[in-house]
């Protein structure tokens, strides 16, 4: 079995969000309130942590994080490299390569994000990835970059855009029946859906997300450990996170084949052969959408489906919980729970395994969590509620 | 992100010349791009920087209708596009012009000449591409 099938667990969550610009604290006081409240999920003394993981730029570096967590040594402070949301999975698998390793015990994974703090995501973003090329073509934000390769799926690969409208509605669909989500109450209103203005062809503003101030983090330990705290354990059974040949940072020279991927062929590949599971054994997809066509893109890659029969199984009806076969994103993803670069999508595996969501998945017991899609290092994990 | 600074620095000065230059691998001879130091699949540090027309087929595209920051300089919408470059089949990205708003194929023949994008105080050397 490979070492991180079952051996490590999410003991306990917290999470802060506001409206973008709507923070009443800098970010550092969010995350730090976000921490604590992981803690007090797990009744794990705060001052216990001792390692901290992020990931996608995240400008909190964990030692300034010390004297208000009243931390008594910090042993394990690392990211995932990467500039966009594709390294949030592999935020836990290092978090767990800690734990595992016996470098650190209680290992806070966490994301935070204040636009007072620290401006727009989407051009904190794109400061990672821009040069003279880009800007060149006028290709100067994340939406411009993933609606190129949309197009390619689309009109290429004869993925049909009808798809992308039934994934943004599922995800709403679940955030207006969330209470922790910024479209609560809110069912998307598809006519509005179809007008909206353009973005960048062919994603119009609901194809989109769009950012909120706030933070969460997670308290990984040993399943062992996990095992005797307060809540439930989520147990991580796997995690991959990187990039094969021909897909990556390639200024659009990826391998034709990869190229209108959201670029997970190698990472499914891994996830699936190392935790012995494949797409029948997932009960519920927490799925980031940054676009929607990285969404749909994101699902064929993991082999849930092909491009061939995409609308089949992308379907509305289909994605929602309790009754559809591939519950998606059931606390309303980045669309409509929010967007704190994806990690609220971490946050709802947790809160779906151990029976806390607003939209439960009947007997759910393994969660996908699938990363940021189309950053040049991608990554996801499984989690389940149960070891199988 | 200085033009003429990195292993793509040929490129840019090529541009500047109003020539399209790109590069090969000395020893195995596979066109070689984002440009690099060395041919990851033979070696070879041998680059070869070799001249190509400015002719090549949209491979994708997008109209942008935003007005993001950085783009100022450009008249909403415009289409951006990843250019295929014959004879070596380099990917580049690039504008297309889009004087009746059509939208761009797949595998159409595009030509193409040196202009440039305006971003803050910077004229940085672009392939403006037209069809046909």
């Amino acid at each position: 079995m490979h070492p991180l099938y079952g051996t490590t667990a999410v003991a306990g969550i917290g999470m802060r969000q506001y409206r973008r610009g709507a923070s009443p604290l800098p970010e550092q006081g969010v995350l730090v309130e976000a921490i604590l409240a992981a803690c007090a999920d797990a009744d794990l003394d705060p001052a216990e942590v001792d390692g901290f993981v992020s990931y996608g730029d995240d400008r909190n570096e964990p030692v300034r994080l010390m004297p208000a967590l009243g931390t008594r040594e910090l042993k394990w402070s690392s990211v995932v490299w990467g500039g966009g949301g594709g390294g949030i999975a592999g935020a836990f698998g290092l978090a767990a390569a800690a734990i595992l390793s016996g470098q650190a015990r209680a290992v806070i994974v966490f994301r935070a994000l204040v636009e007072g703090s620290s401006g727009r995501l989407s051009a904190a973003v794109m400061a990672h990835h821009l040069n003279d090329h880009m800007l060149a073509a006028g290709i100067v934000a994340p939406a411009q970059v993933c609606a190129i390769r949309a197009n390619r799926m689309y009109e290429h690969h004869g993925v049909p855009k009808s798809v992308a409208e039934d994934l943004v509605r599922a995800s709403y669909y679940h955030g207006a029946r969330n209470p922790e989500a910024v479209a609560y109450g809110d069912d998307l209103d598809v006519e509005g859906f179809r007008d909206a203005r353009w973005i960048a062809e062919p994603f119009r503003l609901f194809d989109c997300s769009r950012e909120n101030d706030g933070a969460a983090a997670f308290l990984m330990v040993s399943a062992e450990r996990a095992r005797d705290l307060k809540k439930a354990p989520a147990y991580l059974l796997g995690c991959a996170n990187g990039a094969e040949k021909g897909w990556g940072d390639l200024l659009e020279n990826d391998d034709a084949v990869l190229y209108p991927t959201a670029g997970f062929r190698s990472i499914a590949r891994r996830l699936y052969a190392e935790t012995g599971l494949s797409p029948a054994d997932i009960d519920v997809v927490q799925l980031y959408e940054n676009f929607s066509a990285q969404g749909v893109a994101s699902l064929i890659d993991h082999g849930f489906c092909t491009y061939e029969n995409v609308a089949e199984v992308v379907r509305f009806d289909n994605l929602i919980a309790p009754s559809g076969k591939l519950p998606i994103n059931t606390g309303g993803g980045n669309f409509a729970q929010g967007f704190i670069h994806g990690i609220g999508t971490a946050y709802e595996a947790v809160k779906q395994l151990r029976g806390e969501s607003s939209n439960p998945v009947p007997d759910a017991k393994i969660c996908l969590l699938a990363g940021g899609p189309g950053a040049p290092t991608v990554s996801s994990a499984i989690f389940a509620n149960e070891i199988p | 992100m200085d033009v003429i600074d990195g292993a793509d620095a040929p490129y840019w000065n090529g541009l500047v010349e109003g020539r399209l230059m790109l590069p090969r691998c000395g020893g195995c001879g596979d066109w070689l791009w984002p440009a690099v130091s060395r041919c990851g699949k033979c070696g070879s540090e041998a680059i070869e920087w070799t001249a190509r027309a400015m002719a090549g087929t949209i491979f994708s595209w997008t109209r942008t209708w935003h007005r993001f920051g950085f783009t100022e300089s450009l008249d909403l919408p415009f289409v951006s596009i990843v250019a295929t470059v014959d004879d070596c089949g380099i990917r580049l990205l690039g504008r297309l012009d889009d004087p009746d708003r059509i939208d761009p194929v797949m595998g159409e023949t595009i030509t193409g000449r040196v202009g440039a994008t305006r971003v803050e105080n910077r004229d940085i050397p672009t392939i403006i591409w037209s069809r046909g």
